[in-house]
């Protein structure tokens, strides 16, 4: 074989690499836009989710303790 | 054929021991009416005997037919068909005892050993194109289906939660596909400068993406580049990827100190489901414009990811990851265990593949881990360099082993989310990196 193989592989390295890299580097940037367009425009879920959460497991919380404490009673 | 004429002569044996030499004449004209009319003939039982000695699984390993072809139907060496058919068998009776004793990834290497041990079966050739693991071959791996499907299940299994409340750790696992493009630079190097290989540049390649730790790549990769080398790329792959957790650790340790290793990293903010949603849509876009060779196999991966996140198809997504992918994780694993029949996989190729493979999977961690020391000179958050070697798909094994060693150092140090962003940015960059692969021998 003539051409000279090494030489072939270290493009396909550069532009290998290259890709990669680009290709994640324009990710990144899309994620980094993507979510603060999302952060701005629609925060609602996050926000309602905060405060639901908290309440609901009090309440659970104080229901488990009410069921034990009657379970040992009786 | 073959066959109707093997179970009438075991059937023959049987009524020949029973009555002990007497009316064996009779016998046979009996059966031989049910039977084919034109095709048998009347035999002397000691005739029989000896046609049914010839057959047998001991005679074909002692004196192999010389008219044997291989599943491809080409011309193989004598010892292919004993010694080495025996010497594979005993390979994968190895391969089991590493599947079944010491846990390494056996969902795939027990699937893959066993498919093995039925390829190397003389006479009855089951991997070749009428036997049954050659027609799973044809049917799924021939032509990239499996894989991709399997990638559907992937990407249904992953959570790119972390990658997206840290996104710059994603270039954690592209520096992680140095380890591909190193290896491809060392395999062509050893074929051009050596005598003992003879690897063309597509052989390099598929050999290389075992550097990549993703298994399904490898093997999308191997059958389109070099399917002469399946067997061997694809028990390498899954067997360094079952390695993780001896092949890591000792690289990682050496390229940090113990500051680097205790770096404890910012906690990671909620990310919403929106967010989650509309992340695979958006890389599968960016691949469309950037990159279409690379879109079957993130086309399939987001595509699972997809119909998760949308939580309005629970059924599907249960389906991708469950019975879905265990259903072509048995049919890939018998597949590319009929690749390892003696004569393709005994040669000295598979072992510089084996050699080249945990190189490449071991510049592939060196290469992380050096991007994150290299991302800590810019200022930001501190990256915690153990994280670095996620980069190598295997998902979740090498996020898990970053999180391991991690903890060796500080207790309460809790890599394991930090580590799933480079991991799972792993797989999208050995696609891309399968992508550029496929497209520059297009």
């Amino acid at each position: 074989m003539d051409t000279n193989l090494v030489l072939e592989g270290l493009k396909f390295m550069g532009l290998g690499m290259g890709t990669v890299f680009l290709f994640l580097i324009i990710m990144i940037a899309f994620m980094n836009i993507m979510s603060s367009v999302i952060h701005r425009f629609f925060p609602e879920p996050v926000v309602s989710e905060m405060e639901v959460q908290p309440k609901d497991n009090k309440k659970i919380i104080a229901a488990i303790t009410a069921a034990i404490s009657h379970h040992r009673q009786s | 054929m073959k066959i109707v004429i093997l179970k009438f002569l075991t059937l023959l044996m049987f009524f020949g021991a029973v009555n002990l030499y007497a009316n064996t004449q009779e016998t046979a004209t009996v059966e031989n009416s049910t039977y084919k009319e034109e095709t048998y003939k009347s035999k002397p039982f000691s005739e029989m005997m000896s046609g049914f000695l010839a057959s047998t699984g001991i005679n074909a390993f002692l004196n192999p037919d010389p008219n044997e072809m291989n599943a491809h139907g080409e011309w193989m060496s004598d010892f292919h068909k004993s010694w080495g058919r025996l010497i594979m068998i005993l390979v994968t009776f190895l391969l089991f005892y590493l599947a079944i004793k010491k846990g390494f990834e056996p969902l795939l290497l027990l699937p893959i050993a066993f498919g093995g041990l039925l390829a190397n079966i003389p006479v009855a050739n089951i991997a070749g194109e009428h036997g049954f693991l050659g027609v799973i071959y044809n049917m799924g791996l021939a032509n990239e289906m499996f894989p991709i499907i399997i990638f559907m299940g992937v990407g249904a299994m992953t959570d790119f939660g972390p990658l997206l409340s840290n996104p710059k750790t994603a270039l954690l696992g592209g520096a992680a596909q140095f380890g591909i493009f190193g290896t491809l630079v060392g395999a062509v190097a050893l074929s051009q400068y050596t005598d003992i290989f003879n690897f063309t540049i597509q052989q390099a390649s598929a050999i290389s993406i075992i550097g990549g730790a993703d298994g399904p790549t490898s093997i999308f990769i191997a059958t389109k580049l070099a399917p002469e080398l399946l067997g061997a790329i694809a028990v390498a792959s899954y067997s360094y990827m079952a390695m993780v957790p001896i092949i890591q650790p000792p690289i990682m340790k050496a390229l940090t100190n113990d500051a680097e290793r205790r770096i404890k990293m910012t906690t990671l903010r909620h990310v919403s489901r929106l967010e989650k949603l509309v992340f695979p849509i958006m890389v599968l876009s960016l691949a469309i414009l950037i990159l279409p060779e690379s879109t079957p196999l993130i086309g399939a991966f987001m595509f699972g990811n997809f119909l998760k996140e949308s939580g309005v198809v629970e059924r599907l997504n249960d389906t991708l990851q469950n019975s879905l992918i265990n259903t072509v994780t048995i049919f890939l694993g018998l597949g590319v265990g009929s690749k390892l029949a003696a004569d393709q996989f005994l040669v000295a190729d598979t072992l510089a593949i084996l050699a080249l493979g945990v190189v490449a999977f071991s510049v592939g961690t060196a290469a992380g881990v050096i991007m994150a020391k290299i991302m800590n000179l810019f200022p930001g958050n501190k990256i915690n360099p153990l994280i670095g070697s996620a980069g190598v798909s295997a998902v979740p094994m090498a996020a898990r082993v970053s999180n391991k060693v991690g903890m060796e150092y500080d207790r309460s140090n809790m890599l394991l989310m930090h580590a799933m962003g480079p991991n799972v940015a792993g797989v999208i960059g050995s696609a891309v990196a399968a992508g550029v692969l496929i497209s520059l021998f297009q």
